[in-house]
């Protein structure tokens, strides 16, 4: 059923993917030319007009070798990889996620990112501790742990211990509670 | 000058001096550890504490523990996570990291502590015998040669240009300069490409930048393969927990401490330079005179390319001391802050502190061996118990990975503009792995990248031009090698294969 979910929906995706390298290279270009565009309209300052180096000369400079570097990126074959090159076996290259796709548990790396999200967006309002014991309890269920009872416990003592060295030990204020008790 | 090195050493070894030293390198590693809190951070924190002391020496004595305690700490979330919370431990993570995902945590930890421990007590001993002389050569560093210095420190990517790959580890190189030129810049009076956000005004911040490239991925990509974790044994937990390196491997390292010994703490003793560069500088060297075969290993997990950082670093940071305590001039953050406690303890570092205070300058130095025998008798036998942190279940692991990697940023900051930051460069740097573009040299790019144009920036209102590149011979000299450095082994690779 799982393969047949891949083979439907995300071996297609990742056909788009094979060519990964045009697109990432493409992406830069995209970044090196915005980038170029605010350096070329950054706004000196009237005192800064006769400075022999001025706040946009370092950047133009970087964004023409910027867009220079992608077009040769968008421009090389894509087998220059280094995928199959002997010394990337020793630790086994990134490459092999996507040579094999249905191997792997996506869903739960994805999940785990999307939580993150959710994670930086709730820490002001739900403050420190219930935040992360949530992140981090939540987390562990979501990668396949079944043991709540101690894995519930250990996430709010961690969460009470870094919470407790960062703003007691060390004096680096860090919100507790909820933002509610504050109002 | 002998009553004066006796007294220091009286001084330096009191019990009380001792202790505090002990208890200096204890919370420097501890709290090094946390991504977020580097060396500065630590060092701050530990202020007003320690000016409670009361006693200048035994204040100096306990910050400098905690000092080069929170670099060696740094470099211990760097090898086992693939966090480094602090740039001078980033290098260390090259081939530290590597050599976790091999098994071999333990012995790379190992490797961490002993060339640690060698960096600084050789660099102690260095600044024992050439404080006053040296002093003097880190006056003639001028902006133009610190700006050729950070090219040199950029020629560190051509360890990961190699494979084929130049032309990714260029581009990876230019984008992380050009994050250094966004938000504030102390050459220029108005933030650059802050696109309007005011949390941008600061700039990008390393520790964001770092998790968001190194810790976010390994953290997706642990969970990608998590079911494959859960059936790591007992056999792979005594992997990681040992730590023995054999008599080969001592020799392999023996030669890059000493070199790395005496270049970190050169480049230490130069204002401005410190850690980071050194770090950079030394993976940079070790790498283009290992022979071929040793090279192919850098980045890979090579023991060189991890003892060559961490001795660079731990040199280079026991070399700060010589502008602080001989010129007043702190050299980096960190030694500013010391230099803050000094004047608090009413103490003015300079010139004269040798002549009015010997027992300060000479303990502070003394302890510095001290501190390092420490250092190395409270981490080696921790070695096994730290390594095994990545024995625990991936189910419990990876939620702390990516917990700790955004603790990281958030610390101090309370801000959660920051974090979602950090994701994003997260999954910019899964696209990036996946498309096998090396990370690396975004980072050397980005950390070196405001030194460098505020260097350079420096350098051509200095000469109204930049004439200075071939007027200043230093500048030439470094320039010329950072060009050779970059060139040469690309050139190599290229006529080898060529050959074959």
């Amino acid at each position: 059923m799982r393969e047949e979910v891949f083979s439907r929906l995300l071996i297609p995706f990742f056909f788009i993917m094979l060519s990964i390298n045009r697109w990432i290279a493409l992406g830069m270009l995209a970044f090196s030319s915005g980038y170029g565009y605010l350096s070329f309209t950054y706004r000196i300052l009237p005192f800064e007009q006769f400075l022999a180096m001025k706040p946009n000369t370092l950047p133009i400079g970087l964004a023409l070798a910027g867009m220079v570097c992608s077009v040769a990126l968008l421009l090389t074959p894509d087998g220059q990889s280094s995928s199959s090159t002997e010394e990337n076996k020793v630790i086994g290259s990134d490459q092999k996620y996507l040579e094999s796709p249905e191997n792997y548990e996506w869903g739960k790396g994805i999940g785990l990112l999307i939580l993150a999200v959710i994670y930086a967006l709730s820490l002001r309002q739900a403050g420190f501790l219930i935040a992360t014991s949530l992140f981090l309890s939540i987390g562990g269920l979501m990668l396949g742990e079944r043991k709540i009872w101690i894995l519930l416990p250990v996430s709010c003592a961690a969460s009470f211990l870094v919470w407790y060295l960062v703003d007691e030990v060390l004096s680096i204020f860090m919100r507790p509670w909820p933002m509610i008790f504050y109002q | 000058m002998w009553d004066q090195m006796l007294l220091g050493i009286q001084t330096a070894f009191t019990l009380q001096n001792m202790l505090f030293a002990a208890l200096g390198c204890f919370i420097g590693t501890i709290i090094g550890m946390l991504p977020g809190l580097g060396p500065m951070s630590v060092v701050a924190i530990m202020i007003p504490v320690s000016i409670q002391i009361g006693d200048p020496s035994t204040t100096l004595i306990l910050l400098a523990g905690v000092y080069y305690g929170a670099i060696f700490g740094g470099s211990t979330s760097s090898i086992l996570i693939n966090a480094p919370g602090e740039a001078a431990v980033v290098a260390t993570s090259f081939d530290g990291y590597p050599m976790t995902r091999k098994g071999q945590a333990g012995k790379a930890l190992t490797i961490a502590a002993i060339s640690s421990f060698a960096g600084g007590t050789i660099g102690a001993i260095l600044l024992m015998g050439f404080a006053p002389a040296l002093a003097s050569f880190a006056i003639l560093f001028w902006s133009a040669e610190y700006f050729a210095l950070m090219l040199v420190g950029l020629s560190a990517v051509a360890a990961f240009a190699g494979k084929g790959k130049v032309l990714k580890a260029l581009m990876m190189t230019l984008l992380g300069l050009m994050l250094a030129t966004v938000g504030e810049s102390s050459l220029f009076n108005a933030p650059r490409f802050t696109l309007g956000l005011l949390d941008l005004q600061s700039g990008i911040h390393f520790v964001t930048l770092a998790m968001g490239l190194f810790a976010v991925p390994e953290a997706f990509f642990l969970a990608l393969d998590v079911l494959r974790g859960k059936k790591g044994g007992s056999k792979e937990a005594r992997e990681i927990s040992n730590l023995r390196i054999n008599v080969k491997e001592a020799k392999t390292i023996a030669p890059v401490i000493g070199r790395q010994s005496i270049q970190g703490f050169l480049i230490g003793v130069m204002p401005g330079a410190g850690a980071t560069i050194a770090s950079f500088l030394g993976y940079a060297v070790e790498r283009n005179l290992a022979k071929p075969e040793e090279r192919k290993e850098f980045g890979e997990g090579s023991i060189k390319g991890l003892a060559a950082p961490e001795t660079a670093n731990n040199a280079a940071s026991t070399g700060s001391f010589v502008p602080l305590l001989t010129l007043g001039i702190p050299g980096s953050g960190t030694t500013a802050i010391l230099l803050g406690a000094l004047i608090a303890l009413n103490l003015q570092p300079g010139p004269l502190l040798l002549q009015d205070r010997p027992e300060v300058f000479w303990s502070v130095i003394f302890s510095m061996y001290f501190g390092n025998v420490i250092l190395l008798i409270l981490n080696l036998p921790l070695v096994p118990y730290i390594a095994k942190i990545l024995a625990v279940p991936r189910t419990y692991l990876i939620p702390f990975v990516l917990f700790f990697a955004m603790a990281g940023a958030y610390i101090g900051q309370n801000n959660a503009t920051e974090l979602l930051l950090l994701l994003g460069f997260g999954v910019f740097a899964i696209l990036m792995r996946f498309a096998d573009y090396p990370l690396p040299p975004m980072l050397i790019g980005f950390v070196l990248g405001q030194l460098f144009e505020d260097n350079f920036g420096r350098a051509i209102r200095n000469a109204n031009g930049i004439q200075f590149i071939w007027e200043r011979p230093m500048t030439l000299i470094l320039i010329v090698s950072a060009a050779v450095f970059i060139i040469y082994p690309l050139l190599r690779d290229w006529m080898a294969n060529k050959r074959k």
